[in-house]
This record gives structure tokens, sequence and C-alpha cells, in this order.
């Protein structure tokens, strides 16, 4: 057994104390009776603020990272795939054309290079943020993607670049941007949890906290990081859907009123798209009016 | 519950919804769809937990537990309730999963601040199976006395990406006390030249009826039987009894200084925690010795505890000295007195403080000595406490140090043996330093 220390300074060394009585400090050196609290006594509490926890984590890091382990080393491995793969659709899906670069400069050319170096920035600082885990490059790239998406569009989806054909299928069209959407929401929440579970494995590693079943964890976040984009981006084409599938709907009652739907302007314009949104999300929403998660998950909890 | 990452998302979700009408491109119509299905998925399937994702820390719940956290309780089993600073705590909490639902949980159960997790965690992210329970064992130090309660358990569940959580607080609770660590000073007294110095000149080393083995003398008529020491008898042929030595019961009294003065320097080094733990000491010893022992602890109010013997006073004292709180500025001519017409005259008076700040502090000992009690002091030096803490520069230190060593000559002269307690004397050397030894 251990012999016990009688002494427990040791116990305090950088940690925060409730309080302490007046230092005689001031009184010893200027003689008047100042009651203040010596800094030493004041605790000192590390709370993210609002703008940190926006991003899951510290924007200017207190808390030291310890060398990532793997599954942080494979969610960074995971950001920088996305990060390409979104850099390339980002340029192909939004030209240069409706920027406010090509509004300011009214130069094809000029907007081009600039719509290039925003996104070509995005990619950069997402990967510095990404390998250093460092949120603040990380917001930057969100920012400059969020940017390069700025553009007035007219309605229509034009590409860049169109190496495969896409642009000849509305179908297709949309299949590329919803991948698109989904791979930027993607990108978000993987380097969020890069800066996420660095703390986590920090934490761990620093004995804060302790982790039964790790790999369950671990397991059901990998399962989250597959099938949640795959649901999102199966609804969302549902949705975007609608400019087709209210039509064929339409059809069973009336044949004109159908073909009448298919060829309005308005119904094949972003506001048919809004309108589907809308209709979907007032479905949701009146499902959630209803308490139906709260429901459900007490029929799943209470189930045999 | 949102977390403020959801907010964002949201927020950013409905204005690239707006701003894509605005300026009719359907990419950010599209992102913002993509957004509301993911925030949505995540608000209908919960389960998992982690800690750094709402950037909220377990303790700040606001009270929003959900039906998810409704099916999970917890029980918690300490080994000890009543330990000395220093001492060890082991923790077992007991977390149950009553659903139909596997959980992964986030579980803090709170353990007060000034305490040291040494083995094991009270901080767990775990799995937690269908009807499944599980056992989280840690164990605390505690290097300070006082009352102290764990709990309650912070729960919470998130979904996987951090957007949605829930928290609950099972209002389970412990409390234990953490006594004062005591210091033995039987081999001090023992060995010292006049033993039972705080008893009195007339009641020690001398003849009478009591436990302890005093000497051996020749038997006289009327002696007891039962005292006659049959080896010495064998060996010098006279029949010799054992003498033994007086006992020399007396009335104690242990005054302690709690003003808020008293918890100058740090935490684990300061006047109230060097009083506490040689009232502590002093008690035990002289209750042990069969003396009766009060206790008096004066800071915002005067406490104590009436004179009594045995181990149930010692409980007594050890638990009000645990609970003694720096507070107040009670002078100590007031506790002197409302003391003075209920002690016996003569009692030792044993006084523990810093003497800082009470100006009463002369006259109220010196009531004390005009009525020949026999009055120890042992001041342990707030001065050195700040100062090893650099919380004082030198030159303030010394002007304090001179005034407090005015001090201690003045009631030097009125007779009251008073020891400058330093910080790294061991009690034993500051009586025996107090005493003139």
């Amino acid at each position: 057994m251990a012999a016990k220390s009688g002494d427990t300074a040791h116990l305090y060394d950088g940690k925060t104390v409730r309080s302490s009585a007046p230092s005689r400090k001031k009184l010893a050196a200027k003689g008047n009776a100042s009651a203040d609290i010596p800094k030493d006594a004041i605790p000192t509490v590390e709370i993210p603020s609002f703008v940190e926890s926006l991003l899951g984590g510290p924007l200017v890091p207190k808390m030291k990272f310890l060398p990532a382990d793997k599954m942080v080393q494979n969610l960074q491995l995971g950001c920088y795939g996305v990060l390409i793969a979104l850099g390339i659709l980002t340029y192909i899906v939004t030209p240069a054309v409706g920027t406010i670069w090509f509004a300011i400069t009214g130069s094809m050319a000029v907007a081009n290079i600039l719509q290039l170096m925003v996104v070509a920035g995005a990619i950069g600082t997402g990967f510095w943020g990404t390998m250093t885990r460092d949120a603040r490059f990380m917001l930057a790239s969100y920012v400059l993607f969020i940017l390069s998406v700025m553009r007035f569009a007219s309605s229509k989806v034009s590409l860049s670049q169109d190496l495969f054909g896409f642009g000849d299928s509305q179908f297709l069209l949309t299949i590329l941007v919803v991948v698109y959407a989904v791979l930027l929401v993607m990108y978000f929440e993987l380097s969020n949890g890069v800066i996420r579970f660095s703390m986590l494995d920090t934490s761990i590693r620093t004995r804060e906290v302790y982790v039964m079943n790790v790999k369950k964890i671990i397991g059901k976040y990998h399962r989250s990081l597959v099938i949640n984009p795959l649901i999102a981006g199966s609804l969302a084409m549902l949705v975007l859907s609608v400019n087709t599938i209210l039509p064929a709907f339409i059809s069973l009652f009336s044949e004109q009123t159908a073909l009448r739907m298919e060829e309005s302007v308005e119904l094949i314009s972003v506001y048919g798209v809004a309108l589907g949104t809308l209709f979907v999300f007032l479905v949701v929403g009146a499902l959630f009016a209803l308490d139906l998660p709260t429901h459900l998950q007490s029929w799943r909890e209470n189930k045999d | 519950m949102w977390s403020r990452k959801s907010a964002m998302l949201g927020s950013l979700a409905v204005a690239m919804y707006l701003l894509g009408l605005t300026l009719r491109n359907s990419q950010l119509v599209t992102i913002a769809v993509v957004i509301f299905v993911f925030l949505t998925w995540a608000a209908l399937f919960g389960g998992h937990a982690d800690v750094a994702a709402s950037g909220r820390r377990a303790e700040e719940w606001t009270g929003e537990e959900g039906v998810s956290l409704s099916n999970v309780s917890a029980m918690r089993k300490l080994s000890s309730a009543r330990i000395f600073e220093d001492g060890e705590v082991g923790v077992t909490l007991r977390m149950q999963n009553h659903s139909a639902l596997g959980k992964i949980l986030e579980v803090k159960d709170r353990v007060p601040e000034v305490m040291r997790i040494k083995d094991g965690a009270n901080y767990i992210l775990m799995e937690l199976g269908p009807r499944r329970e599980t056992f989280i064992e840690y164990t605390v130090e505690c290097p300070l006395r006082g009352f102290y309660s764990l709990g309650p358990v912070a729960v919470r569940v998130q979904d996987p990406f951090g957007l949605f959580h829930k928290e609950k607080e099972l209002h389970v609770y412990n409390d234990f006390l953490v006594f004062p660590k005591m210091e033995d000073l039987k081999d001090t007294f023992v060995k010292s030249k006049v033993p039972k110095i705080f008893t009195g000149a007339v009641n020690i080393r001398q003849p009478g009826p009591g436990s302890e083995f005093y000497s051996l003398r020749e038997y006289f008529e009327g002696d007891s039987f039962r005292a006659i020491n049959w080896s010495a008898y064998a060996r010098s042929g006279k029949l010799m009894v054992n003498e033994r030595e007086r006992d020399a019961v007396s009335d104690i009294i242990l005054i302690v200084d709690s003003r808020a003065v008293s918890e100058t320097g740090p935490v684990s080094r300061n006047a109230l925690v060097y009083s506490t733990r040689a009232a502590a000491s002093l008690a035990q010893y002289f209750l042990g010795r069969r003396d009766s022992v009060g206790l008096i602890t004066y800071g915002d109010e005067v406490v104590s505890v009436d004179r009594d013997t045995g181990k149930k006073q010692l409980y007594v004292i050890l638990t009000k000295l645990a609970g003694a709180m720096a507070r107040g500025n009670i002078p100590l001519q007031v506790v002197v007195n409302r003391i003075l017409p209920h002690i016996n005259k003569g009692s030792p008076i044993i006084v523990l403080s810093n003497l800082e700040d009470d100006p009463t502090v002369v006259s109220a000992l010196r009531d004390f000595r005009a009525r020949n009690f026999d009055v120890t002091v042992l001041s342990p030096s707030s001065l050195e406490f700040e100062f090893d803490a650099k919380r004082l520069d030198r030159t303030g230190y010394e002007v304090l140090k001179t005034e407090r060593d005015v001090l201690i000559s003045e009631l030097r002269g009125l007779g009251v043996n008073i020891m400058d307690w330093e910080p790294d004397m061991l009690l034993s050397t500051a009586l025996a330093g107090a005493r003139g030894f």
C-alpha cells in the first residue's frame, strides 16, 4: 500500500479554489485596509463562448490537443476526401455568372479568377484547419464555401464545366446539386467532428472522462455518418423533385391540369422547389407540433 | 433541446432558403433543404452523447429531460460516511436503464470541487443496453475537513452529431463528513519531563488512585492486597506494592478562532486548517487521558461543546471542528465574557488563533490570567502562509511580523504560554515551545 502523504498542498497545484480571505498585501505595503480578494484565489472557469460553442469547441483552443488518435485521424482523412470532392463540385455548380464579382467587375475572366480563388481559399483553409485542428480556419472555410454559392442564378442550374453532360438531364442536374449540398453539410459535420473528438480524446487520455464500450460509441457515430447523408440526400431529392411528383399526382385526376403544371415556369423554377420544400416541412412541422417525436420515443422506450 | 450548433445550422438553413428565393438560386435552397432534413432526422432519432458537442458543461442543466431519460435511474453507495483529512472515499454509482432501448449516456457524478479523483472517473461516456445496469466505481481523496455532499448525477443523451440533447439531473445525494486530521501527541507528552503539564502543577506526578504505574514501595498495613507486586516480592523477599499515578482529571477548554480572517492564506494552509487539526489532536489526547474537554469556536457566532469525557465527546468535537466555517469577526473578549462564569477556576485553556484583527486579544487573555487560568495560545502565523504563497512582499511581511512579535511579547508578559506556530512546525513541537521546553 502506498504511504499516505500528510502534505496536501500538491492537490491544489493549478487547481481552482473556492475562495480565500482577503489578502493583506495592500494593507502591508500601502497601509490601507483593502479587502481585495487575491487574484489566485478567484476561480477560473473556462466555458466556451457563444461563438466557440457554435463550432462545437473552442475557437482559440485553450486546451492543447494531444496528438490525434486513430479515430481523429480517420475523421481528418474523411474530411480531406470530402473537401476535395466538395471543392470540385463547388467549382462545377457555381459558375462565375451571377456572382458578386461578376456584378462588380463586369468581366467574366476576372470573375472566373476571383470565383476560383474563393473556392481554392475555401479548400486551403479547410485543409489547414482540419490538419492543425484549428476551428478558426474551419470557420473561414465555411464562410468562403457559402460565399462561393451566393450568386444570382435566375432559377436555372448552370454549370461552369459540364464534361459528363449533366446539363442535358434535369434529373442528373438535381442529383449533382443534392450531392453538392450533402457534401457541404458533411464537410461541416466531419470538420466539426475532428474538433469534438479531439477534445473527447484529450479528455479521455487526461483521465477527465472514462469511456465504456468505445467501439460501440464510435461505431454508432460512423454509422450515422453513412446513414444520415443517405437519408438527407434521398429526402432532399424527393423535395426537389416536387415539380415532377406533383404533376404526376395531379394527372390521376386531370391530365390537362397536370400537363399545364409540367409546363408551368413557376413550378420548374426555384419557386417550385421552394413550394415543395414548404409543403414537406409544413407536414414535418405539424408532426412536431403534435409532439410526434415524443410519442415515437415513448413507444420505442416502453415496447417489450 | 437545441444545441447552439443546431441553432446555428437552423438559422443558416433559413437564411439560405430565403436568400435562395431572393437570388433565384436553387443551390442555396438545396443546401437549406439538406440541412433541414439533417436537423429533422437528428431531432427524431437521437441516442448518442459526447462531452464537447453542445458547448455546455454537464453542470449547466436547464431542466429539459425528455422521454429518453425518464427511464434512467441512479443509486450511489459510499465506502464510508466519516473519514479524516487525506482519507479516501470509495464511491459506487449504479446506473440503470429501465427502457427497452439501449442508450449512449454521458454521466457526470458531481464531486465537491476541493476533492480529487484518485482512481476511476466520475465523468463517463457509456453505452447502457436495454434493461441493463452498470456500476461505476471511483475513489475521491478528501484533503480538507468539512461536510460534503456527492451528487446530483447529471445525465445527458444526444444525437450522433450533437445537434439536440436531453439532460436530466438525478437527485441522488450522499453526505459525508471529513474530520480534521490528528497528530499523535502521546509520545511527546509522555516523554517530556512534566508529562501532564496541562493539568496543573498540583495534580501531576503524584501517587494516588489511578491507572498508570508510578513506583514501587514497601507494603504498609492497610494497603490493598491487589496492589502487591508479587514479582518484586519474589525478587526482594519483601512485600512490595505498586503505586499508581494519580489520575489528573481536569477540565480542558479549547477555543478555536474561526473568524473570516482565520482563513487568510491558501486553502490548504491557513490558520483555521491548522487550528482545527490542533484542536482535534489535543481533544484526542486529553480525552484519551480521561480528561474532560470542552470546545468553543467563534466566528460569526460563539458555538460551544460542553465539557465531557469519552469517545462520544471526541466524535462531537470532531464534528463541530469539521463544520467550522471562516465567517464573521466576533472578538475574543465576547467569548471570554460568555464562558468565564461557566468554567472551573484553574482549568487549562488552550486558544488557537492567528491573533489578527482583534483589538481585544490582550484584555481578554488578561481576564483569564487575572483569574489564574493556565492559558496556552498556539498562534498559527497567517503571515507565513501569505508570504509562502507570495501574496505578501518582503516589506509588508517585515512590518506585520514586527507588530505580531510585539503582541506576542506583550501576551507573554501577562503569563500566557504562547507560541508563534510556523507552518512547517509539528504541533507537538509548537506545544513544547509554548510551554517553554
